[in-house]
């Protein structure tokens, strides 16, 4: 192996043990970490990086964490460079100087040595449950500056030579509401990335150090290559796509975020000035989580074959003006981040790549707006509620419609909503209607998710926290000459007063009441004339489509519950009216 | 062996009808085992069944009635519930639901496996959106009536079901777990009706409207075609002199008569895999271990099952083919890889073993049917593991050439490596993806795999089992001779067994324990019935509960052998922290079901006694096989020549009838006393 050329059959073996370790990092930290966030919701990413904080391997993660960890990485080893030795193990969450995507996801980084040469880092990125700043449970969207939302972290030395520095571990504890399942959270961050770094060494070893670095780029090469591949298949030219938010957090406001997608033959830019400067509210974006957005939607537009580790973005650059809402300079808030404006970056690069490739362009993803609610349960407890149920509907795809309902485009499908009966036997609440909406999908030739037509009586007074988009435009956008999926709505009843219309952002104190919302719908992809005639009627009989929307947008006559095909036939030909 | 066809001998009839091939197997009272291979007749798979003993009886100079006549038991195991669901042949359904709550079905819960696959499309809907029809009536969280039902809806949807000429339907009410009042209301009514009714909270009495909903629709899906099958074959077989009803493999790995099935075939989707734990329960007793680790490798799949102190987990979140079912079923671990499965060099020059497999058609290149990309049967044919020719049990023919050819063209010249290199890595791949499988089916659930002896098992799984056991950091393997049959061989070996569990929420603390024993002892009492009516000799009832910690969205579920809470409490903590590493002294619990597996402890069958020889065993033959390095001559022998108490040192390849045994460089072999292999891993 000395001349440089590695064994293909060697090479893929590496590559699938290194994803399997990351996998079962993933298992260890399900099975130890102490809050359900982790070792329920999986809001947790294991990755390896190569010496230089270059993923190689992320087989275990959350869509939105693709390859925001190598800033991390990275960051650490500016900070601590040659100091770093065996047994040490590292801490750090700020976005502004430790390549943070947003400061409750904490990440533990230990260095892998081989020999004595350090060789990879094993690192865990996971979602605390608690962080300090101005809100309980990490999301305060009254944050107008970082410090409001809890404790920065810049690269830390938490465990020092296999000690545990208890100075910084009490300066965690008391800085934190929940330090219980912080301390079991944080061990067992610590549990998994040793385990991590124990096979990685295992496994060089075996290959022998120089030539397990060696494999190390090879995955990393092949993974370029892959995508270099695919981008070539892209005409070279200039894309522009965009989307928005309709306010700061605090006001109505029109926001844009821009990118510019330039692709020269097996190269690609992605140029985001011109987006809006950075906000008042927690809707900024940091520099990590700018490029994970654009690395996930990169990796959804194309096969899903192609590995996610940082190779195959060597040949993507990506241009994000400082002080812009894609890279804000502090003290800017950004929370939020992995959903809003992540959703807004996948947006914009999709409808920009969608212009190179139309085939396989992507309709947007109706936007989440749903409330969480809490307040005092009967037993005297506080609950914290999420009105899941009220989600919105998917974009659709060439050869899909929309999903129905999901949780949020930044996890793909990677959130299970509960069922409405378990969160009877939790909440003072019933339920009155989880049902899909009518009329509000996106039309096309595949159309867009439905979205959630939702309604809840609430027993007790509760806080709500209004935090969403979707409810004063369309945000499901529509391709390819498919329509835009309707944008919501939402009610709050108290028991004892009127109907209330509840702000986009903030928090209010309201009695027993009923919540009710229509969620936004996904965006159709097509020409909804080219939708099979079969297939709407099969809608109207649904009740997801009117006989009326079934005339003008999919210019579908229908007579006597059937489709009256010579009808169809004519009214299509002769283009709408 | 013997012809057994003496007076008084009696059968024990396993059949297992998969895709490719009816697996037949008899044991006669003193252990004696036969074993029968037929084509599978997908299109009337009942024929297959009787072409197989038609094959038993033709080798005993017999009637089929002969053989049945003699029949004290016939167990069968069959894929036509599961693919009614694949091929999507099912009836046409109609859903009664609550008002309200109509679309949980095609809402899936926002939830897709796969994410980046995110162009997939989900899987169809089983029931669309006009014939899930919504009735008034609404139960509370308490099982308290809110909303009265509203008959007048029921009786507009039985007109609109019959004008939509629905032929199955199915019932699923919210809250219906807490209160079954009004789904029993529909059912009576819908009942005089439709012969096909499915109600959720008979089928599955848990929370959670999706997985309830989804249970009751497949099963109404399903249960037409799967249970006029499974009638016509026992008129037929009764009609060929069987005297006993057939008993039927469920999810559950336990088996029941048919009578008690034919209304919830939904519990027959893995009937097939689920009997392997009744063939590791068969197993253990010669290996000595009861912590064992299944992987049965067939044409396109590898299943992995893991037994713990004798006990394979059951639990009741499974999904067959997109679908969730909420039904107890074997905790079995599925990875595509087999004979089949498809090796290729993605767009960047990368090998890749699966998931992808040739089905039974084409099948491999090498069986000559069309298909010309390379397979894990081809590589193994390169490398001189397996023989050209005959090929399981003679069904196809291998041709070298073919196989060459295809894993040259598609793996060699683009990697740039000779055709030996090539293949090795294809089997190096998939080897290393079983490994992971197996590494998932007990890492991932709290179990070191080196404290277990893997059982490789399937037609393929005998190859693989040593080189995979080594990486596991196994220190044995056991192969069964009837790997082929191992599923067939389990049916045999399983006992009656029926699950019932309640819903019940509420604080640990505060549920008095005279409330738990009085739900427990309906459950018994229920299980108990069921069983005795199905004729079992031995009734054995166990208590299992499902808690959690407040707060908690998921439950671990305990056996209870004391309703004394503290030591509830301490067997709770003692699996939380075996599968968690930690626990919440502090933590309140919270009960959210009990449950009762009740056990009809069937006869064994003696184990058969083959005749011992101390002498060393000889080769039939030498032949190049490409090792872990190159190529060497290695001795080849006949299964049939081996006796208990013989000894093969590796490397060595062992024909057997429907598989091929590899024992790796440094690996001894030992045919232990029940007649089958025991490979001792030697460190290389």
């Amino acid at each position: 192996m000395s001349d440089g050329t590695l064994d293909a059959v060697t090479l893929a073996l590496v590559q699938n043990r290194l994803d399997h370790i990351t996998k079962q990092m993933g298992w260890v930290m399900t099975r130890t970490a102490r809050s359900p966030i982790f070792n329920h919701a999986h809001d947790f990413s294991c990755y390896l990086t190569d010496r230089t904080g270059t993923i190689v391997a992320q087989a275990d993660g959350i869509p939105i964490h693709t390859g925001g960890g190598g800033f991390a990485a990275r960051a650490l080893i500016a900070a601590f460079g040659d100091t770093i030795v065996e047994e040490d193990a590292y801490l750090l969450s700020d976005p502004y100087v430790a390549g943070g995507n947003h400061l409750p996801d904490w990440v533990i980084l230990r260095p892998v040595f081989c020999d004595g040469t350090l060789t990879a880092f094993s690192c865990i990125r996971a979602h605390q449950s608690d962080i300090g700043g101005g809100a309980a449970g990490t999301y305060n969207p009254e944050a107008e500056e970082i410090f409001h939302e809890g404790i920065r972290l810049p690269p830390l030395k938490l465990v020092d030579r296999g000690e545990i520095r208890e100075d910084v571990w009490k300066l965690l504890m008391i800085n934190c509401r929940t330090p219980h399942y912080l301390d079991g959270d944080l061990r067992a961050m610590l549990g998994a990335t040793r385990i991590g770094a124990e096979q990685v060494a295992e496994h060089l070893t075996e290959l022998g150090v120089a030539q397990g670095l060696a494999y190390m780029d090879g995955i990393l090469d092949h993974a370029d290559k892959r995508l270099r591949v695919a981008i070539a298949d892209l005409p070279d030219g200039t894309y522009k796509g965009e989307d928005r938010f309709d306010n700061d957090c605090f006001e109505p406001m029109d926001i844009p975020i821009k990118a510019a997608v330039t692709v020269k033959g097996d190269a690609m830019t992605i140029d985001f000035t011109g987006s809006h400067e950075q906000i008042r509210g927690f809707k900024n974006s940091s520099f990590a989580n700018t490029y994970s957005s654009v690395y996930m939607a990169l990796s959804a537009f194309f096969d899903p074959a192609i590995p996610r580790n940082e190779g195959t973005y060597r040949n993507v650059e990506i241009v994000a003006p400082e002080g812009t809402i894609v890279n804000p300079r502090p003290p800017a808030p950004m929370t939020m981040n992995t959903v809003f404006p992540a959703c807004e970056i996948i947006h914009a690069v999709w409808r920009a790549l969608s212009k190179a490739d139309p085939d396989r362009s992507c309709a947007g993803w109706g936007k989440n707006a749903f409330p969480i609610t809490s307040g005092l349960g009967e037993d005297g407890n506080t609950f914290v509620m999420y009105h899941w149920f009220g989600s919105s509907g998917g974009g659709a795809v060439d050869g899909r419609d929309g999903f129905p309902q999901q949780g949020g485009l930044n996890s793909l499908c990677g959130l299970r909503i509960p069922n409405a009966e378990s969160f009877e036997q939790l909440f003072p609440i019933r339920f009155v209607r989880q049902e899909l909406r009518r009329d509000a999908a996106g039309a096309g030739k595949f159309r867009g998710g439905a979205g959630g037509d939702y309604a809840v009586d609430i027993f007790a007074p509760v806080q709500y926290a209004f935090r969403g988009e979707g409810y004063s435009m369309p945000t499901g956008f529509g391709m390819d000459g498919g329509g835009d999926g309707a944008m919501g709505s939402m009610k709050v009843t108290p028991e004892d007063g009127d109907a209330m219309i509840p702000p986009t952002y903030g928090v209010r104190h309201i009695a027993p009441s009923r919540l009710e919302m229509l969620a936004p719908g996904g965006g159709g992809w097509g020409d909804p004339y080219e939708r099979d005639p079969a297939l709407v009627l099969g809608d109207v009989k649904d009740g997801i489509v009117s006989p009326e929307k079934a005339l003008a947008e999919y210019g579908v006559v229908l007579k006597d519950g059937a489709v009256d095909l010579a009808a169809t036939e004519q009214r299509r030909t002769n283009g709408r009216t | 062996m013997t012809n057994s066809d003496s007076d008084g001998a009696t059968w024990r009839i396993g059949v297992d009808v998969g895709g490719t091939f009816t697996d037949l197997v008899m044991i006669e009272s003193a252990g004696a085992t036969f074993v029968f291979k037929a084509p599978s007749v997908p299109a009337d798979p009942a024929s297959g069944v009787i072409a197989a003993l038609e094959l038993a009886a033709a080798q005993f100079g017999g009637a089929v009635a002969d053989i049945l006549a003699r029949c004290e038991l016939f167990v069968h195991g069959s894929t036509i519930a599961t693919n009614t669901l694949i091929e999507r042949k099912g009836a046409k359904v109609g859903l009664l639901t609550t008002e309200g709550f109509r679309d949980s079905l095609e809402i899936r819960r926002g939830w897709r496996d796969d994410v980046w696959a995110h162009r997939e499309p989900n899987p169809p809907v089983l029931v669309p959106r006009h014939l899930r029809l919504p009735v008034r009536g609404r139960v509370d969280a308490d099982g308290s009536v809110f909303q009265p039902l509203d008959r007048e809806d029921i009786v507009g949807i039985r007109t609109a079901f019959e004008r939509e000429g629905v032929e199955s339907v199915a019932i699923c009410l919210f809250n219906s777990f807490a209160n079954a009042r009004h789904e029993q209301t529909c059912a009576e009514e819908l009942r005089e009706h439709w012969d096909w009714v499915s109600v959720s909270h008979e089928i599955a009495p848990v929370i959670g409207e999706y997985e309830r909903s989804s249970t009751a629709v497949v099963n109404a899906y399903v249960a037409p075609r799967t249970a006029t099958y499974l009638q016509n074959l026992n008129e037929r077989l009764a009609g060929l002199g069987l005297l006993r009803p057939i008993l039927l493999t469920q999810n559950n790995g336990g088996v029941i008569p048919l009578e008690r099935i034919v209304a919830r075939p939904v519990s027959l989707l893995l009937s097939g895999p689920a009997a392997g734990v009744g063939a590791l329960a068969f197993y253990r007793q010669a290996i000595g271990s009861d912590n064992l680790i299944s992987m049965e490798i067939g044409g396109t799949s590898c299943d992995a099952l893991l037994m713990h102190r004798g006990d394979v987990a059951v639990s009741d979140e499974i999904k067959i083919e997109g679908y969730p079912l909420a039904l107890p079923s074997v905790d079995i671990h599925t990875i595509g890889a087999g004979g089949g499965t498809i090796a290729g060099v993605d767009s960047a020059g990368l090998l890749f073993v699966g998931p992808r497999g040739a089905g039974a058609n084409p099948g491999p290149a090498c069986y000559g049917l069309g298909g010309t990309a390379p397979t894990v049967t081809d590589a193994l044919l390169v490398l001189g593991r397996l023989k050209p020719g005959p090929y399981a049990g003679g069904a196809v023919s291998l041709d070298e050439d073919k196989a060459k050819t295809a894993v040259l063209e598609k793996v060699g010249r683009p990697l740039g490596i000779d055709l030996d290199a090539a293949a090795s890595g294809i089997i190096r791949l998939l080897e290393q993806n079983l490994l992971h499988a197996l590494q998932q089916i007990s890492i991932q659930r709290g179990y070191d795999p080196r404290e277990f002896t893997l059982v490789a098992a399937g037609g393929a799984g005998p190859m693989h089992g040593a080189s995979v056991g080594r990486m596991l950091g196994c220190r044995a393997v056991y192969i069964p001779r009837l790997s082929g049959v191992f599923c067939a061989l389990g049916m045999l070996h399983t006992d009656l067994r029926l699950d019932f569990v309640r819903t019940r929420y509420g604080r640990l603390d505060e549920v008095p324990a005279p409330e738990l024993e009085t739900i427990f002892a309906e459950l018994e009492a229920e299980a108990t019935a069921q069983l005795e009516a199905s004729g079992a000799p031995e009734i054995d009832c166990t208590r299992e509960i499902d808690l959690r910690y407040t707060g908690q969205s998921w439950d671990v579920r305990i056996p209870l052998d004391s309703l004394d809470k503290s030591e509830i409490r301490q067997r709770f903590e003692a699996e939380y922290d075996r599968l968690f590493g930690h626990i919440q002294p502090d933590g309140v619990l919270e009960m959210t079901a009990l449950r009762v597996v009740g056990t009809g402890r069937l006869p064994r069958a003696a184990a058969a006694q083959a005749d011992r020889s101390d002498g060393a065993p000889t080769p039939v033959e030498w032949r190049s096989v490409f090792l872990t390095e190159g190529r060497a001559e290695i001795d080849v022998y006949d299964g049939a020549d081996l006796r208990p108490g013989q000894h093969i040192a590796g490397p060595a390849l062992i024909a057997e009838h429907t598989t091929t045994v590899m024992v790796g460089p440094g690996d001894r072999l030992e045919v232990d006393g029940a007649n089958n292999f025991m490979i001792h891993l030697g460190d290389a």
